[in-house]
């Protein structure tokens, strides 16, 4: 798009924000057309408010100009909710990345919406405090972006997802009038529905979220299983006992060798399937615990089981499995991530369909997942340069989907709906279920300029992605 | 308001055919589970008074994946026992469970004294079915633990007082029943209060629940001493337990408590007795409030309540839940004309000092003169837009809720 159609635009950004915190060239433009999972739309310009007061003059300055609005964290989200499908201003918060105040005494924080997750747990670890939503993402994506896609990660098993974890929130409204919201009010829990709505409802200009006590103590387990079913009934049998570990997550033998490969993490490759388990908790417990999870795993036959003897041991575990995606490099140029959770005793019956998939349509895919949630993440691997494997992933990765649906599961776990799932709504939602969404949407965002084209099914596109998911 | 119509639908068919009529007609409808929450909130007339505790029943409970699916009229008492069969449950802690609905303990968002270790009633709900004020019936969510897909309005549908749907099936996470509850009452000596807490606020194990009582029998009617009671509720394996009950007793110790009274089996119903009076009323003669504050001003919040209490003249008790915040007030007149005569103007004081106070219990005829949802919250042109658009024609429960929602 030149530059000229928004002349008037971008000087009206510039004399808000000065020159610093406005981009217009094309090539700045191209690089945030783009999120984790593809590109489509090219911004009429790039923002980078520091201030809630800067958030608001961008946009009441965008809807002047008729221009949607797309707010972008760290562009790590896997269904193109960052993408600018409509073109617009989008507004990056990497400026906003501050840790506003610590309370010690009540475990609570407020910190600017691009703060990188991982940066908050630093911060108040010397506290002895941590915040407990752990995405895969978490060295590089945001609180913000967190929050717009209520993230989940290893860890919210038992502490929950990110919905769980904020207590307020502040938002630019589509007005560009600043709103606050509390769970400590009474009224609407507007703080809830914000949180997972994927940026079309408001942006977050900054939160307040609840920290936890480091554990007193942490157990670090992995199990090999021979082949993946007895793994899945494993993990099934787990939670029937009552038993919700910390994180109880999944990995294949295609995975496990990729990780151990790009990390020698310590995990063994001769199993068809691991399992990572984690309590923390209570020194007492721990030994118990190990005791209760293990004897389970050799019910169904597990064929190793290993105790991570120390912080470092636990650490490199954790390493390879949240490096466990771009592990996959090494097996094939690109990956395709699906997302789907089914219930818990599903597992065995859903992993079965992932594996016939493969074998239907000739893929490798890889398995490292949520077990203990039911959240399944399959990889598929393939070479965008090859046609066939391109429609491959795209075909076996909706059988998948719809695999999960049959099941009872749903069509997202955590990583959102995005512009990539916004038509497979209608597979698990009638009319009036989505209705009822939009008429949410209707009180915030009446015409539709926070980040259009998203979550909601469309007839028409506005604009062409670039197929397929990479 | 006791002359309305009322209607007690067996299914979601049911309950949609009467408000959509009532909807057309634009008849202001009431929505009432066990009637054990009336206190909160204003009681306007209504045309038509539905029940739900006729759509009762757990549906689908899924022990081996941790959830199940209950119609929103079920007594939180029967959920429980249903659980229980497989040493299940939920943390709601809501008052009086026999009478009690699942529906109506959601719809209040009913915020119980464990909530700082199992997280609220919203964070339990993975999904439900609703009816809307135009009969329209909509899902959300599912019958998974994790669900990114599409605006999560089951938590929004919680404690918003059935002002915006009417909840028919709601979709919950359970979890197991702890292996031990373990409860402990202390007498606090005079000028123990402050050590005592800071000592509570060190301890290594997290106890499940902590309360300070000033009074209120009902919950607690062990002896107090010149600073009042505590008691204190641990949870979890019975190791774990047994070690922090030791430590618990010598931090009271170093707080200058000499002796604890321990309670095991009965500890569970020890604690739905203090949740219980919560919400208990002195016939017409007393007012309950709920003041929310931090953990680390819950004493002070009690003691500025205390205060204006006195200086109304009013008999007053106090529950502070140490480890949410709360303080529960209950101020009290033998004589109901003198409560009449200055309940508003301590209403006025009380809500000076304590903005966010609300009233949960009180069945004195000039309740709804009070400040029943304290101060308006900041987003409440946001709520209004909201149950316009989700209820034109003001049918579902008109007025009750926060800024006249």
């Amino acid at each position: 798009m030149p530059d000229s159609a928004h002349d008037g635009l971008h000087r009206r950004l510039v004399e808000a924000l000065g020159a610093g915190a406005v981009k217009t060239e094309p090539e700045d433009l191209a690089v945030y057309s783009f999120d984790a999972y593809t590109g489509g739309g090219t911004p009429a310009a790039v923002v980078l408010p520091a201030s809630t007061r800067e958030v608001s003059a961008v946009v009441k300055i965008a809807r002047d100009c008729g221009q949607p609005i797309v707010a972008r964290g760290a562009g790590t989200g896997l269904c193109g909710g960052a993408v600018p499908v409509a073109g617009g201003v989008v507004i990056g918060t990497s400026r906003m990345n501050g840790v506003l105040e610590v309370d010690v005494r009540n475990r609570r924080a407020r910190v600017g919406p691009g703060l990188i997750n991982l940066d908050l747990s630093r911060a108040v670890r010397s506290d002895g405090l941590f915040y407990a939503p752990d995405p895969a993402s978490q060295k590089t994506s945001t609180i913000g972006g967190n929050i717009a896609t209520n993230a989940g990660g290893p860890h919210c098993l038992s502490y929950g997802t990110t919905v769980n974890h904020v207590l307020g929130l502040e938002i630019v409204d589509a007005e560009g009038e600043v709103t606050t919201t509390s769970v400590d009010d009474y009224g609407y829990d507007l703080t809830a529905v914000l949180t997972g709505s994927e940026g079309t409802l408001g942006i977050v200009t900054s939160a307040w979220v609840r920290l936890q006590r480091l554990p007193e103590a942490v157990g670090v387990w992995v199990a090999a299983f021979g082949d993946i079913e007895s793994a899945s009934e494993a993990v099934s049998s787990i939670i029937a006992a009552g038993i919700v570990p910390t994180a109880l997550e999944m990995m294949d033998r295609v995975i496990a060798g990729a990780v151990e490969a790009a990390f020698k993490a310590g995990y063994p490759t001769d199993a068809a399937a691991v399992l990572l388990i984690e309590q923390a908790g209570y020194a007492d417990d721990i030994a118990a615990c190990e005791r209760a999870i293990a004897a389970i795993a050799k019910q169904h036959g597990a064929v190793s089981w290993r105790s991570a003897r120390t912080q470092a041991e636990r650490d490199a575990l954790w390493a390879g499995r949240k490096g466990a995606a771009g592990a996959t490099g090494r097996i094939a140029p690109n990956y395709y991530t699906q997302d789907v959770c089914v219930p818990r005793s599903k597992l065995p019956a859903a992993l079965r369909v992932v594996e016939q998939t493969a074998r239907e349509y000739d893929l490798t895919i890889g398995n490292v997942f949520h077990a203990g949630d039911g959240n399944l993440h399959p990889l598929m691997m393939y070479d965008r340069r090859d046609r066939r494997q391109v429609a491959a992933v795209v075909e076996g990765g909706n059988a998948i989907l719809q695999a999960a649906i049959d099941l009872g599961g749903t069509i997202s776990g955590e990583h959102g709906i995005g512009y990539e799932k916004r038509d497979a709504m209608t597979r698990v939602y009638s009319t009036e279920d989505l209705a009822t969404m939009g008429r949410v949407r209707d009180v915030f965002d009446p015409h539709r300029s926070l980040n259009p084209e998203k979550i909601f099914p469309a007839g028409t596109r506005c604009a062409e992605m670039v197929p397929p998911p990479q | 308001m006791n002359d309305s119509e009322r209607a007690a639908p067996v299914d979601e068919a049911e309950l949609s055919t009467l408000l959509g009529g009532a909807d057309r007609d634009g008849r202001a409808v009431r929505i009432t589970g066990g009637n054990t929450l009336a206190g909160m909130g204003a009681r306007p007339p209504v045309d038509l008074e539905i029940l739900t505790t006729t759509i009762a029943g757990v549906i689908d409970f899924e022990p081996d994946d941790l959830t199940v699916a209950v119609l929103a009229g079920t007594r939180l008492s029967e959920l429980a026992t249903s659980l229980a069969e497989r040493r299940q449950m939920l943390p709601f802690d809501a008052p009086l469970a026999t009478k009690a609905t699942v529906g109506g303990a959601l719809a209040a968002g009913w915020r119980g004294p464990r909530r700082h270790v199992y997280g609220p009633p919203r964070d339990w709900v993975i999904g439900s079915h609703v009816v809307l004020a135009d009969g329209t019936v909509a899902r959300a969510g599912g019958m998974v633990v994790k669900n990114v897909a599409g605006y999560d309005l089951s938590r929004l549908y919680v404690g918003s007082f059935g002002t915006l749907s009417v909840l028919v099936r709601a979709n919950l996470k359970t979890l197991a029943v702890p292996e031990r509850t373990r409860a402990f009452f202390a007498a606090l000596p005079d000028g123990s209060l402050e050590r005592t807490i800071a000592q509570l606020r060190d301890l290594r194990v997290v106890p499940a629940a902590a309360f300070w009582f000033d009074g209120f029998s009902a919950a607690d009617d062990r002896p107090a001493g010149d600073d009042g009671r505590l008691a204190i509720f641990l949870e979890g394996s019975t190791a774990l337990v047994d070690r922090a009950g030791l430590e618990l007793r010598s931090a009271l110790g170093r707080g200058g408590v000499p002796a604890t009274h321990v309670l095991d089996n009965r500890a569970p119903a020890a604690l739905e007795r203090i949740v219980n009076a919560y919400v208990s009323a002195l016939g017409q003669r007393s007012i309950s409030y709920r003041i929310g504050s931090l953990p680390s001003e819950a004493i002070a919040a009690a003691e500025a309540a205390a205060e204006c209490a006195r200086r109304f003249d009013l008999r007053h008790e106090r529950i502070v839940d140490l480890m949410n915040g709360d303080t529960i007030l209950r101020v009290s007149e033998l004589d109901v004309r003198r409560l009449a005569a200055c309940m508003k103007d301590f209403d006025d004081a009380l809500h000076r000092e304590l903005p966010n106070a609300i009233v949960i219990a009180c069945e004195h005829p000039g309740r709804d003169t009070l400040q029943l949802w304290g101060r308006e919250p900041a987003a409440i042109a946001t709520m209004r837009a909201l149950k316009r658009r989700f209820d034109p024609n003001n049918v579902l429960n008109p007025g009750r809720f926060v800024g006249g929602i």
